[in-house]
């Protein structure tokens, strides 16, 4: 294998990285182990789980599977990027009061793939909804309080609107 | 009664805004410095002699930094049980001999995880296959190849017996005799897994002041902590485990796991941090899933439905050690037990040794199988006896006050009241049995619905037995609470902070948490053992009730005022009828200061249920107190079956559950709605294929769980049987395990009300379907 680093220049958060990466290293390996965003969760490595999900250019990605030099001039987005405590976006908020939420593993996937999706169409019918979390497991809620949570989303989006 | 402010209420969890914002730590986002990577040797065969081992060129790596074998532990076996009768029965790594694929052979520590790898492709073993069995039936035959000796205690000319449970009360036999009708049938369920999202992960680091810190993926710190300080020899106080988030359990991250014991040791070879993480196929092909069981059911009855007796015969297949496997037979009485009236009873219960993985506990730890047995067969013999379904079972079921065989009671009991409400919420008498004889106007679509019921208990005896939680005033008038207990996704600290805000009325976010800590927090139960609400959260209560008493006693001093006409709220106290006068939580510490040399306003609570009671009931013969706390449910399922391709469908599952009262209902709808997913994927999609003690689906995209497009409509209905009250002990009971257990019978039921094909063996797969129709032969593949 090929062990030899590259320097590259990433762009997460819209905050600048630059740092030498292993060429067969991953985007989740990177963002997790080099650059402690821990934000983003690895559930099984191999694309079947969607807990790794970031958006790249607005994009969901499965982190696991992209290749971090792959990465380069695309905007990266994280679940550290979306929301703090103090000032959560209303897809998070919106899981909490639904309890959407419980053990929290798959939570920032979700909360990554829904903001791409609204950031799409901000009115989806639930076939999209389902389309765009249907590679998130999530073995804790059974998933319908996450459906309740991107409904009232859905919702308070569109009151903010009009 | 008074009003309450936070008990009762739906408020948000407490670990919420962590979680949705990505900050909260899981076990995977430690970081210590130097930190090693760790990685686990396993074996290749189900059953082989270890002839050699050769790591020599592994140490000869740059970046490998120590490789253990079995000659670098003290030789200490361990179980999930390690009583005089079960000892513990496996080394942490193998010694001589291995008994499944995926047993644990060695374990390296480098500098990163490709070194780690690397060096185990260059470690050398040389095995001596060995015969291997995996069937428990062909493994209990006389000459099958012995994984371990039978059991001594097993006086019956059986192989590889890992346990044995019996118990009985009345005359079986006699019982049949009197029957009007008798049935015999025999019912199998499969190999499944948890899923849990995170995997199995630790990292250990020692310090060489003679600590040990542990952060792994658990259920609760404590039993963890007990069992390495015996395994590595070292006092329980020089290991110190502690919380991380957990991604996930479901009963299967109780026991300490050989890749916890392999981080701790290697920390302590190497002087560094270790993080151990299996990877998805790991967990997968090598750790435990839950218990596939045969159960042999026969049931006599009188003609109006009047249950006489029943006699069980229960094979575990319990993979090379005895994991889990000996406390599975003996639940399998308790979860027949409970919920039904039964005047002569037999049971027994075998735990069979066979070179499989072995098993461990895994949500309701056996009652989904033996709820699935007992409730389709009620059904069989209720359309024997042209009785429906919701009579015989509100004819057999038990009431409040009922006396369990055991000794056990059932105090207050809702069952009669969930099956009726889940019965009348869902029109069952009027829907059921229409799927068969009505003309489907959808054509090979079916509709049908069913029904099956089941008991929990509410914490038992097991280490550490008992919770305590501390709680200490804070000057500024809020409030800490101190609690052993892990938070694994049900919601265990936000509970024990609406209890501590109910009782000294303080806002609930002002309360804040130390949880799971074994070197600062109180001992507690754990969370696997369904007694989170009951057990610690009394012992919470407990704590508060204390500091309630002080503050209220420094407050009567401060006023000249008695106790009793004293108003607590929103941090202050006042004489009732006088708010305008009052005195504020943060006033009263400072008099505490001022007036008690500073005495500190603390509370202790305490709670161990069956107080008296020194043990678990015996695992052989069930003598003894199980629990002093039953939950029941009855669950309605009402499916969809495709005749043409075998498909069924879980369009809306009903729970009625007595829950006693739910302390946050949002928190319980979060446990009946995920059990309800986890039965559909049991039921329908979810089968851990093996051969020959190999997995062929070590992933999520051959092992079906439910993704978002497979959810069912989840309804549930409160029964209340029991109330909170300041200052009081209360009764609440389980909402995380028994709403998974009644809900596989119901569905099987609902299949058989759709398409008259009765399933006597999970999961319902389209084949079996349509083999029961008599649309393909048996063993035929459906693509
Ligand atoms: S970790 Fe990337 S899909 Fe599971
Ligand atoms: S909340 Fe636990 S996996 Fe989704």
């Amino acid at each position: 294998m090929d062990h030899r680093k590259r320097v590259i220049e990433l762009s997460i958060n819209d905050e600048p990285y630059v740092l030498a990466v292993e060429p067969q290293q991953t985007l989740l390996e990177v963002l997790r182990d080099s650059l402690s965003l821990t934000g983003t969760k690895e559930g099984c490595g191999t694309g079947e789980c969607g807990s790794c999900t970031v958006l790249l250019d607005g994009k969901p990605v499965l982190s696991c599977l992209m290749l971090a030099v792959e990465c380069v001039n695309l905007d990266i987005t994280t679940i550290e990027g979306v929301g703090s405590i103090e000032r959560m976006a209303p897809i998070q908020e919106a899981l909490l009061e639904k309890g959407g939420v419980q053990c929290g593993f798959c939570t920032p996937g979700m909360v990554l793939a829904t903001t791409a999706m609204l950031n799409r169409n901000p009115k989806p019918s639930e076939g999209e909804i389902k389309r765009s979390l249907e590679g998130h497991l999530c073995r804790c809620t059974g998933y319908n309080k996450v459906i309740e949570a991107v409904e009232a989303t859905i919702e308070k989006i569109s009151d903010t609107h009009e | 009664m008074a009003e309450l402010d936070f008990v009762g209420k739906s408020i948000l969890r407490k670990d919420g805004p962590d979680k949705v914002t990505g900050r909260a730590s899981y076990t995977g986002d430690i970081k210590l410095p130097r930190m090693l990577v760790g990685r686990i040797l396993r074996s290749p065969h189900p059953h082989a002699k270890i002839l050699n081992i050769d790591i020599s060129q592994a140490l000869k790596l740059k970046g490998v930094k120590a490789v253990i074998t079995s000659e670098d532990t003290l030789g200490i076996k361990a179980g999930f049980v390690e009583t005089p009768r079960y000892p513990a029965d496996q080394y942490p790594l193998a010694k001589d001999r291995v008994r499944y694929v995926g047993e644990e052979i060695l374990a390296v520590a480098a500098t990163d995880a490709y070194v780690a790898e690397e060096a185990l492709s260059l470690i050398r073993v040389d095995y001596d296959p060995l015969p291997a069995v995996f069937d428990p039936d062909e493994a209990m035959k006389e000459g099958a190849p012995e994984i371990h000796p039978t059991h001594p205690k097993v006086k019956e000319p059986l192989s590889n017996i890992a346990g044995k449970t019996q118990s009985e009360w009345g005359d079986v036999e006699l019982g049949f005799s009197e029957s009007d009708y008798v049935r015999e049938d025999r019912f199998e369920s499969h190999l499944r897994t948890h899923g849990y999202l995170e995997t199995q992960i630790t990292v250990a680091s020692y310090e060489p002041g003679n600590k040990l810190n542990l952060w792994t993926s658990s259920m609760g710190p404590f039993l963890k902590r007990a069992k390495l300080a015996r395994l590595l020899d070292l006092p329980v106080s020089s290991v110190r485990v502690r919380k991380a988030y957990v991604g996930g359990a479901f009963g299967g991250k109780v026991d300490l796991y050989s890749h916890e014991f392999c981080a701790a040791l290697l920390s302590m070879k190497t002087g560094r941090p270790v993080k151990i993480e299996a990877s998805r196929e790991e967990v997968f092909t090598a750790y435990r899933h839950g218990q596939p069981l045969i159960m042999e059911v026969k049931t006599g009855v009188k003609k109006d439905g009047t249950l006489l007796a029943q006699q069980i015969r229960v094979i575990n297949n319990c993979g090379g050690y005895r994991g889990s496997g000996v406390v599975v037979i003996f639940l399998g009485w308790g979860y027949t037990m409970v919920p039904y009236r039964m005047a002569n009873f037999k049971y027994e219960g075998y735990a069979v040794y066979t070179n499989n993985p072995v098993r461990g506990p895994q949500r309701g730890h056996g009652a989904p199988q033996m709820r699935f047995a007992v409730e389709s067969q009620l059904d069989i013999i209720a359309e024997e006896l042209g009785i429906d379904p919701i009579e015989i079972r509100l004819k057999n079921a038990r009431e409040s006050g009922e006396q369990l065989p055991n000794g056990d009671n059932v105090h207050n009991c809702g069952l009669k009241e969930c099956i009726q409400s889940a019965a009348e919420h869902t029109q069952l008498k009027e829907k059921y049995g229409t799927g068969r004889t009505t003309a489907s106007p959808n054509g090979h679509i079916r509709n049908g619905i069913g029904i099956g019921v089941s008991s929990y208990m509410s914490g038992s005896l097991i280490y550490p037995n008992s919770s305590s939680v501390s709680v200490k005033m804070n000057d500024d008038g809020t409030a800490t609470l101190l609690t052993g207990a892990l938070d694994v996704g049900q919601g265990a600290e936000t509970i024990l902070c609406q209890i501590i805000a109910e009782e000294l009325k303080i806002p609930f976010e002002e309360i804040q948490v130390i949880a799971a800590d074994t070197e600062t927090t109180p001992v507690d139960i754990g969370s696997w053992i369904s007694g989170n609400a009951y057990v610690t959260g009394n012992a919470a209560r407990m704590a508060g009730t204390e500091v309630r008493k002080k503050l209220l006693d420094l407050a009567a001093e401060e006023m000249e005022a008695n106790v009793k006409d004293l108003v607590m709220e929103n941090k202050s106290v006042w004489v009732a009828g006088s708010p305008d006068k009052k005195i504020s939580y943060r006033k009263l510490i400072g008099a505490s200061i001022q007036k008690r040399r500073g005495d500190p306003i603390i509370g202790e609570g305490h709670w161990r249920t069956m107080r008296d009671e020194p043990f678990h009931p015996s695992l052989a013969s069930t003598k003894g107190r199980w629990s002093e706390n039953y939950a029941f449910d009855a669950q309605v399922a009402e499916v969809e079956v495709d005749t043409e391709t075998g498909q069924v469908r879980l369009l809306r599952a009903v729970t009625a559950h007595d829950c006693g009262f739910p302390i946050n209902p949002l928190l319980v709808e979060g446990q009946v709605d995920g059990q309800v997913s986890m039965a559909l994927g049991h039921a329908l999609m979810e089968e851990i294929l093996m051969k020959d003690g190999h997995t062929l689906n070590p992933n999520w995209l051959e092992y079906r769980m439910p993704t978002i497009h497979e959810t069912a409509k989840s309804e549930h209905i409160n029964v209340i049987t029991e109330s909170y009250e300041v200052g009081r002990p209360y009764r609440t009971k389980e909402v995380g395990e028994g709403l998974v257990s009644a809900l596989l019978g119901a569905i099987a039921n609902a299949i058989y009300d759709a398409t008259g094909v009765r399933l006597y063996s999970t999961p319902f797969s389209p084949e079996k379907i349509l083999y029961g129709l008599g649309k393909i032969g048996r063993n035929q593949k459906v693509s």
